[in-house]
């Protein structure tokens, strides 16, 4: 055989074989592994490019070399699975390398950082002031992932003591001005109500390049034509404004009857009001 | 504007959150929220009916006023 037949051959050869061979390792990206699993990768990779160009001329051993490093990280990886021991000695264990606020200078030196990488990686995560960190850990793949002290986090709903309304996750109903079917009938709706909701925005489904509905139902559209100035949905506020405007004309009612079981029928009924209110107002307002 | 005028026009805007409080409660995903809605709905159309009633009296009272 020629020479250039032969390295044809084995180049597309190994070509899917490779592809075959990444597949069978798993889906771990690059950016994400150890310094094993990136020695293994590399092992294989070269092997492959060594036989591909006919440095290795015979291809049995080649191809024995190359299946004996696939075939046992597949099985290292399915150890680390079933046993946490086995986990421990192949991939390592994260170093915890800021404890209480206080760097642990010993693990520092153990994953061989200096103060000043230290401080880089924090300032990547977006803490520029040491002050602020309460805990910080090198994970296995060396990536540095910190927990900052309870009063330099930010601030969620819960620490307001405020209550949210569940929001389950938009449905994009349009696009490209083509209506989506599967995600309308997950939402329960059909292009009827579409097409209702469009006409009350006054837009036509051309013109729609993204149309989304949110978990309340409220339909969002982006227009092909930016100059069509669309209104927003403010059918909760107008709502939430209406139950306030209502609750005071209750209590109106009531200043003004002399009828004294009136009175407290209006009275009952404006706190009653206030109630549905406030209970309402973090799915109405947020 | 009498009394009964203004009784009215409360009547009538606590019938429109009525109104879209039902959408909501139709077309939210969430069974909390759902369930909200609907304990809203309740407590929105029992006032309604308050006031509907009390609206009578007022149209017994004055029957000038009558009528919409």
């Amino acid at each position: 055989m020629r020479e250039w037949t032969e390295i044809l051959l084995r180049s597309g050869g190994l070509f899917f074989i490779a592809l075959l061979l990444t597949r069978v390792m798993g889906k771990r990206q690059p950016s994400r592994m150890n310094s094993f699993n990136f020695v293994n990768y590399m092992v294989i990779a070269i092997i492959a490019a060594l036989i591909s160009i006919n440095v290795i001329r015979d291809l049995a051993l080649g191809l024995i070399a190359l299946g004996v490093w696939v075939v046992l990280a597949v099985i290292l990886d399915y150890l680390a699975l079933k046993s946490k021991w086995f986990h421990d000695l192949i991939h390592g264990k994260a170093t915890i390398l800021m404890k209480d606020g206080k760097v642990m200078e010993e693990n520092l030196l153990q994953v061989r950082y200096t103060g000043e990488e230290l401080l880089r990686e924090l300032r990547s995560k977006n803490v520029f002031n040491l002050a602020d960190v309460e805990f910080a850990v090198m994970e296995t793949t060396g990536d540095i992932n910190v927990f900052l002290k309870s009063e330099k986090k930010p601030v969620t709903p819960h620490d307001l003591g405020k209550k949210v309304s569940p929001q389950p996750e938009p449905q994009t109903v349009i696009l490209d001005g083509n209506i989506l079917d599967e995600p309308l009938s997950n939402l329960g709706l059909n292009r009827d109500w579409l097409k209702v909701q469009l006409d009350s925005l006054g837009v036509s489904r051309d013109n729609v390049f993204i149309g989304q509905v949110d978990g309340s139902g409220e339909l969002y559209v982006d227009l092909f034509d930016d100059a069509v100035q669309v209104p927003q949905p403010k059918v909760k506020e107008l709502l939430y404004a209406n139950l306030e405007k209502s609750q005071a004309d209750l209590l109106s009612f009531a200043l003004d009857t002399k009828d004294k079981q009136v009175k407290d029928m209006y009275l009952k009924n404006a706190e009653r009001l206030e109630q549905v209110r406030e209970k309402l107002e973090p799915y109405l307002l947020r | 504007m009498t009394v009964g005028a203004k009784v009215k026009q409360t009547i009538a805007t606590l019938k429109g959150i009525k109104g879209t409080l039902e959408i909501y409660a139709y077309q939210c995903q969430d069974q909390e929220s759902a369930s909200v809605y609907q304990e809203g709905l309740q407590a929105v159309s029992e006032i309604t009916g308050d006031l509907e009633k009390r609206l009578k009296n007022l149209e017994f009272e004055e029957p000038q006023y009558k009528g919409l």
